[in-house]
């Protein structure tokens, strides 16, 4: 159900002025919706004309672009806690595909630096470490924006600001990451191609440049919901 | 009053607001301004940001309900909130007792 086109008007002013996941500002706006109607009913029953009760309502709702930023927190957590969880169930799968992909191919890799093998491209010495920092820096940015946007907040002041730089972070080390791998690969097939399982690291590939492009998108919005915050 | 003044206290009194029963925004805005007599006349944008908090938090829990074609989104307490509200109320009554045994002029003694 919508309202009249003066109650649309005003939702849409706060749409507009309120970045973040498309769901949780549709939710708000459904939300804000309902407490407007509310508004002009109790006006009406008090006998007030349909058009003086809803811009009397407007009017107790408030300027839309301070409703709208009075939600900017919210949203930000909001978005932080999406990045981190995307983060957290695409980065094992990612994970797998590599492993499987390393696994399938013909590379005996000894257990202990320097990661060696027959073949080894000129690149893997700087490749491993790049990896290993990057994710140790996803697994940390994940799950410390996971923890503070949850239950925590119920204890801990939430910081919308935090939350949204280490999703960012998180997202950017992830982005490190899958570039870190797939230089490798590419450093790999120039050195010795036939080495590789053709069908495991194409889907590794392919799972790592998926995660890569939304990794990007989600670390972006996280930026501007942030920019958003006074 | 203006919302400032009410800082610190208003989770409380939404989570007081909620104690008798589910609530949606719009009533909680009313019983805070009819709870207070006019005194707490409370803006949308810091009710309704604030029950999302607290709803995060696990002390609210929302649902959307529809009565008549009209889309509501209802919160009540959870368990967490209930104990939440139950330590907030004995921290404000200490709080308030000490703040009204300063400010409140001393009974002149009786001469008799």
């Amino acid at each position: 159900m919508t309202g009249g086109p003066a109650v649309e008007a005003y939702l849409r002013e706060v749409a507009a002025s309120m970045p973040g996941p498309r769901r949780a500002r549709s939710d708000i706006v459904a939300e804000l919706r309902g407490g407007l109607l509310d508004a002009i009913d109790a006006r009406r029953s008090a006998d007030l004309p349909a058009q003086a009760a809803t811009e009397a309502a407007i009017t107790e709702f408030g300027n839309p672009r301070q409703v709208a930023r009075a939600f900017r927190p919210h949203l930000a957590m909001i978005q932080a806690r999406h990045t981190a969880l995307a983060l957290a169930a695409t980065g094992p799968l990612v994970g797998l595909l590599w492993a499987a992909a390393a696994l399938a191919s013909h590379i005996t890799l000894r257990h202990a630096p320097p990661w060696q093998w027959p073949g080894t491209p000129p690149l893997a010495p700087a490749a491993f470490p790049a990896i290993g920092a990057a994710l140790l820096i996803v697994v940390t940015s994940t799950l410390a924006t996971i923890a503070a946007t949850g239950r925590l907040t119920r204890w801990l002041a939430a910081s919308p600001r935090i939350a949204v730089t280490t999703a960012a972070t998180a997202g950017f080390a992830a982005i490190a990451a899958d570039l870190a791998v797939l230089a490798l690969l590419a450093s790999q097939l120039t050195s010795a191609p036939g080495t590789l399982a053709p069908l495991p690291v194409a889907a590794a590939t392919a799972a790592s440049l998926t995660r890569l492009a939304l990794a990007r998108q989600a670390a972006f919005k996280c930026l501007t919901t942030r920019a958003a915050l006074i | 009053m203006r919302a400032e003044t009410l800082k610190g206290h208003l989770d409380g009194l939404l989570l007081a607001s909620l104690e008798a029963g589910p609530r949606h925004g719009y009533a909680i805005m009313e019983a805070l301004r009819s709870g207070s007599d006019g005194q707490f006349d409370l803006p949308t944008g810091t009710i309704y940001p604030a029950l999302r908090r607290l709803e995060q938090a696990g002390l609210i829990e929302g649902t959307w309900s529809q009565e008549g074609g009209r889309q509501r989104r209802v919160y009540e307490l959870t368990p967490a909130g209930r104990r939440t509200l139950t330590a907030e109320r004995g921290t404000w009554r200490e709080f308030s007792a000490a703040v009204t045994a300063l400010l409140e002029p001393a009974p002149r003694p009786v001469t008799p």
